[in-house]
């Protein structure tokens, strides 16, 4: 099968600036439905579908399907650049947003996009549009040879980092068993005659319902993407004086730079986002959790309670130089099957309720950190960013990237399809269509083409030649 | 151009062969001028020397053996899966292959009826020598065309150009443009156990000059290997144990021009090897040149000898065998399933073995045959070898297989060559277009290791290239080259109109359900059985009629039953199945559709050929050396080479335009 060119009636999206830390982030959409498609994400006092050429637009970036609700999830401050064709960068219609920079604001914002139906542009793919459009000065043609390099570079960089690890594994898998399945169906269309039979056997079409399973729990299962999209909520609980507030603190104080503050805490329970590692954290501080006749601490007691219901994770702080307490105890029974990571504080001070709970079984997930000397919190971030499905920073094995995610949900759209279109007796050219362009995007991620090696499976599974 | 007397044939197939007057005017030096010169006279060669004379060029088609024109070496059948359509569209272009097809037919069957749209394809048993006299007279017909008999030495070259032929006894053809079409004749050699005898086919000559010449002009050659089962004498097999393998009831013409088939239609048979006959194999196995080493040559995987089978596949009790004859009045059958090169004596050991052979009597032993051929990297899209200009290579020196394959290179090589001479535009084919374009394609930017046949796999557009629109596709383009008339080009025009009317006509008609759910189930030609239909009375009463067009998109859906429900059909039933397909698949094709339009704009996009000496910045090394390899016409044929990305493509875009600008 070859490659698939570059097709040039779709609409593309991509961020358009250098990943890492920046002021502003810059995602460029080019194509036929570029207006069509920033207006789903945009909520502003202008609508970008009507604005005129090269006009600047204020507003909000939001999930295509909240545009028009009236409380709309906002994901970002945004300012969208209108161009129109031909007067833009591609000759085609195309729409600039300009957001936060880091690499958080712009991939959320990005993820949108996609969802409201443009394609994520292939490295190069911007500048090939411009450049066939005739859009690109002749002198400038070394220089955009090389821009295409570039980015093709930083591309690969992106997607080995994103693949390391179980990923590709998990994926070349599902390639290999797909290819099995094409080459099954293939060789009953091309070679009637020597395998016969029915156009698709039933070991077939359960074969690529399993790689269908497998790619939903690949993405399903991608708590690390939600995260990343979403934002998650951590709450700092434990009795009084163990040290939370400290924690709080020591977690923020070593994250000040890219902390945003937001207003609206109470006496009670402090709140503030955060970045870790690109997810959005919203992290809050609890009272400490006891029996109290106090009215106001009983209060107190019971919004911790609802911020440990609420939270995607429970960071339950001990005071590790004494002996464990009853609500400790009480936690870990009532706490059972949710996510919770206990942080044993005060180290420097004594490891007595760390022997405790190792003689639990299973023990707990646990950290000693000090929050007063700091030692240990370093640890304490990549645990938290391991419980929120990243195995450890740099090696996550789950599907992160927008461009996999992408890729992956479209493989599975076209496995349903093929096993559909397989049970209900469609001529196998039809299934192989489907399997075949599964593949393809399966390819996108992991860089490999199907060719050659498919007639090599045939004839190595089945007689040919009557 | 040369102003030459035509020859005139008129002797009708069947006629004494030999009384056909040759061009072997002198053995002077100079013995003729002719616009193109063709070597050989086979499938390639009779299409690119029919394409070329009819374009209006004097034409050699220089042969050994003026007789053995387009001679079915192996297997006496045109077609196939994938090659078929590959016919079809040769005819629809004003190929030969179909119409000599249908005048030599005596077994005709559309493979794959029970499957997919995409994948029926026509095939036909052939009388051998009725296809050979056919052909012949074809084209003994075509002004401008002359036979030279004799054996080409070498190609002439002036000013880096071809420009002729030298032959080997020291006549001289000068050309403007030749197109070499040897076949398995390019230092041919056959092997039948541990003899080893030169020649393309058994009893006949090897072309070894003209492979040296080509190594001379600096062309990389490689060596392929095929194979031939052994022939049995007709009269030898015992009938009575073989079952018959029937063709069609209703045989349909290849050829969109046929209005009738004339030969009268006979039976194929069927028999399979056993336990035994596996066993005589292994024994013997040290004695098959493919096992002893004495092949070097890659042979074709999907065509496997029956030592190889037996090998490679040592579960399989039995292998099938077909029994064709290789034509009405002919001693000789073909044993399709047993291609060897084992000793004669083993050959015959293992065929008696094989239930109705056990008396059976050898004409022919089966052999394999290793041959030279040009890797076609050195080729462009129209099949001109890229560093000699004027020089064109078709059918198995380009690495192909097949006599389809062959044809549909010979045409596309003849058109091309009478271009070069008359100063027209290449004429290339796109893979949207034709498995014909497809197959150019493929030779042109993949790596092979064997030879290439062509499979409905290949075409990634295999929806929209099927048998029942070649005409469709390409009838306008060989009406443009000059290669159909007229009439011809109404002929599919008034089709594509029909069909129109009648798919309108259908959307405002409404069938009664009940009346379809009734009727007998047995279309003509499907052998499925309709689903149980939910009883009437369980179904909302507005949906017991339906809109025809609607009924047809269903699975159940058959235009050949719409008269059951009173709607009488407004065409014949090749193209009442045409449309029902059309219907049927509408979504699926016009996906495919849209890929192809995506495609398209790439394949526009040329590359100049002075990019391949320039600097080419920002591309990799290892992307730079195929690309130098490959030389890609397109900027979709750059993209197609395995390991070009789609941004070495927008680089690669750059630089041409940057490159085209600059000269």
């Amino acid at each position: 099968m070859s490659a698939v060119p570059v097709p040039f009636d779709d609409t593309i999206v991509a961020i358009a600036t250098a990943s890492g830390e920046a002021g502003l982030a810059v995602l460029r959409v080019s194509g036929p439905q570029a207006l069509l498609v920033s207006q789903a994400c945009f909520k502003g006092r202008s609508r970008l579908a009507e604005a005129t050429s090269h006009t600047l637009h204020h507003g909000w970036a939001v999930w295509p399907e909240a545009a028009t609700a009236a409380a709309a999830a906002r994901l970002d401050e945004v300012v969208a650049a209108v161009f129109r064709a031909p007067r833009s960068y591609t000759r085609e219609d195309v729409v600039e947003f300009s957001c936060h920079g880091g690499s958080v604001p712009a991939r959320r914002v990005l993820a949108a996009l996609l969802a409201a139906g443009a394609r994520l542009a292939r490295p190069g793919e911007f500048t090939l549009r411009a450049f066939l459009a005739g859009r690109i000065d002749l002198s400038q043609a070394e220089a955009v040879a090389d821009l295409i390099h570039a980015e093709t570079d930083a591309a690969g960089d992106l997607a080995l980092a994103q693949l390391a690890g179980s990923l590709s594994v998990r994926i070349a898998a599902l390639e290999e068993h797909l290819t099995e399945c094409v080459a099954e169906v293939e060789a009953r269309v091309d070679f009637a005659e020597d395998v016969g039979g029915v156009e698709v056997p039933p070991h077939v079409v359960a074969a690529i319902e399993a790689v269908r399973a497998d790619l939903a729990g690949l993405l399903e299962g991608s708590e690390y993407a939600r995260a990343l999209r979403e934002g998650v909520r951590v709450t700092l609980a434990g009795r009084p004086n163990a040290g939370k507030s400290s924690l709080f603190n020591a977690l923020l104080g070593e994250l000040r730079a890219i902390v945003t503050e937001v207003p609206g805490t109470t006496r009670d329970r402090v709140s503030e986002r955060l970045e870790l590692d690109g997810v959005r954290v919203q992290l809050s501080d609890t009272a400490g959790m006891r029996e109290t006749n106090d009215r106001v601490e009983r209060i107190g007691v019971q919004r911790a309670q609802a911020a440990m219901d609420e939270a995607g994770l429970v960071l339950w702080v001990v005071d590790g130089s004494t002996p464990l307490a009853r609500e400790d105890h009480e936690f870990h029974q009532s706490h059972a099957g949710r996510r919770a990571l206990w942080v044993l504080n005060k180290r420097d001070l004594g490891s007595i309720a760390l022997r405790e709970l190792q003689e639990w079984s299973p023990p707990p997930p646990w950290v000693e950190v000090s929050a007063q000397t700091g030692a240990g919190i370093e640890r304490l971030r990549h645990a938290v960013i391991e419980q929120l499905g990243g195995v450890a920073h740099g090696q996550r094995g789950q599907v992160s990237n927008p461009r996999h995610a992408e890729a992956l949900g479209r493989a599975g759209r076209l496995l349903s399809q093929a096993s559909v279109a397989a049970t209900s007796n469609a001529p196998g050219e039809i299934v192989a269509l489907e399997l075949r362009e599964a593949l393809a995007a399966l390819g996108e991620v992991t860089g490999t083409h199907v060719g050659e090696e498919l007639l090599d499976r045939i004839f190595s599974r089945f007689c040919i030649g009557k | 151009m040369e102003g030459r007397e035509h020859l005139m044939y008129t002797a009708s197939p069947g006629a004494p062969l030999l009384s056909l007057p040759v061009d072997a005017a002198a053995a002077a030096t100079r013995a003729g001028a002719f616009d193109v010169v063709v070597i050989g006279a086979g499938h390639a060669g009779c299409e690119a020397a029919h394409a070329a004379a009819r374009l209006g060029l004097s034409t050699a088609l220089l042969t050994v053996k003026v007789d053995d024109t387009a001679k079915m070496s192996c297997n006496p059948a045109i077609g196939g899966i994938a090659k078929g359509q590959m016919v079809r569209e040769l005819d629809a272009l004003g190929g030969l292959m179909g119409r000599i097809t249908d005048r030599a037919g005596i077994q005709f069957k559309m493979l794959n009826r029970g499957r997919g749209p995409a994948v029926w394809s026509p095939r036909a048993q052939c009388d051998k020598a009725a296809y050979s006299a056919a052909m012949l007279h074809a084209l003994a017909l075509v002004p401008g065309l002359h036979f030279v008999s004799g054996v080409a030495q070498r190609v002439r070259m002036q000013h880096g150009r071809a420009a002729g032929v030298e032959l080997s006894d020291g006549r001289l053809l000068e050309a403007g443009a030749v197109v070499i079409t040897p076949g398995t004749f390019l230092n041919g050699l056959i092997h039948i156990g541990e003899r080893r005898l030169e020649g393309g086919r058994i009893g006949e000559h090897a072309a070894r000059a003209l492979s040296d010449c080509l190594a001379e002009l600096g062309l990389e050659r490689g060596r392929l290997k095929t194979g031939t089962p052994p022939r049995l004498l007709q009269r030898s097999i015992d009938w009575d144990a073989v079952t018959p393998a029937p063709g069609d009831r209703v045989p349909q013409p290849f050829s969109h021009w046929t209005e009738r088939l004339e030969l009268e239609q006979v039976l194929c048979w069927a028999t399979r090897t056993n336990e035994r006959t596996h066993e005589v194999i292994r024994t013997h196995l040290h004695r098959s040149p493919l096992y002893s080493g004495q092949i070097q040559g890659a042979g074709p995987r999907y065509c496997p000898s029956l030592e190889d089978k037996v090998v490679k596949f040592p579960e399989r009790t039995a292998h099938h065998i077909f029994l064709e004859p290789e034509g009405r009045v002919s001693p000789e059958i073909y044993v399709n399933g047993v291609s060897t090169s084992m000793p004669e004596e083993v050959q015959l050991e293992f065929l008696r073995t094989i239930v109705g052979l056990e008396q059976c009597e050898m004409l022919r032993p089966g052999y394999a045959v290793e041959y030279d051929f040009v890797l076609p990297h050195q080729l462009d899209a129209t099949l001109q070898v890229r560093a000699v200009p004027g020089l064109f290579l078709a059918g198995q020196i380009c690495g192909t297989s097949g006599y389809e394959e062959a044809a549909a290179q010979g045409f596309v090589a003849g058109v091309n060559a009478a271009h070069g001479v008359l100063g027209r535009a290449p004429f290339v084919l796109r893979r949207d277009q034709a498995y014909m374009g497809v197959l150019v394609d493929d030779l042109v930017t993949r790596e092979h290791r064997e030879p290439y046949r062509m499979f409905t796999s290949a075409a990634e557009h295999r929806l929209l290239l099927r048998a029942d629109n070649a005409d469709e596709r390409l009838a306008e383009t060989g009406h443009e080259l000059g290669l159909l008339s007229r009439e011809q080009v109404e002929q599919v025009r008034g089709k594509v109109a029909a069909m129109a009317a009648e798919e309108k006509r259908l959307a405002r008609v409404r069938v009664s359900l009940a009346r379809l759910e009734w009727a007998p189930a047995c279309a003509p030609g499907s052998d499925g059985v309709p689903e149980q239909a939910a009883p009437l009375a369980d179904r909302p009463r507005e949906s017991r009629t339906v809109c025809a067009l609607d009924w047809l998109s269903r699975p159940e859906g058959a235009y050949a039953r719409l008269v059951d429900a009173g709607v009488e059909p407004g065409l014949s039933t090749a193209w009442g199945d045409s449309l029902e397909v059309r219907v049927k698949y509408r979504g699926y094709i016009e996906r495919q559709q849209k890929t192809a339009a995506a495609a398209r704009s790439l394949e526009v996009v040329a590359l100049p050929v002075a990019l391949w000496d320039a600097t080419l910045n920002g591309l990799s090394a290892e992307a730079l050396e195929k690309l130098r390899r490959w030389r890609p016409a397109t900027a979709a044929q750059a993209a197609r080479i395995a390991g070009i990305s789609p941004s070495d493509v927008a680089i690669l875009l750059v630089h041409a335009r940057r490159c085209g600008r600059g000269r």
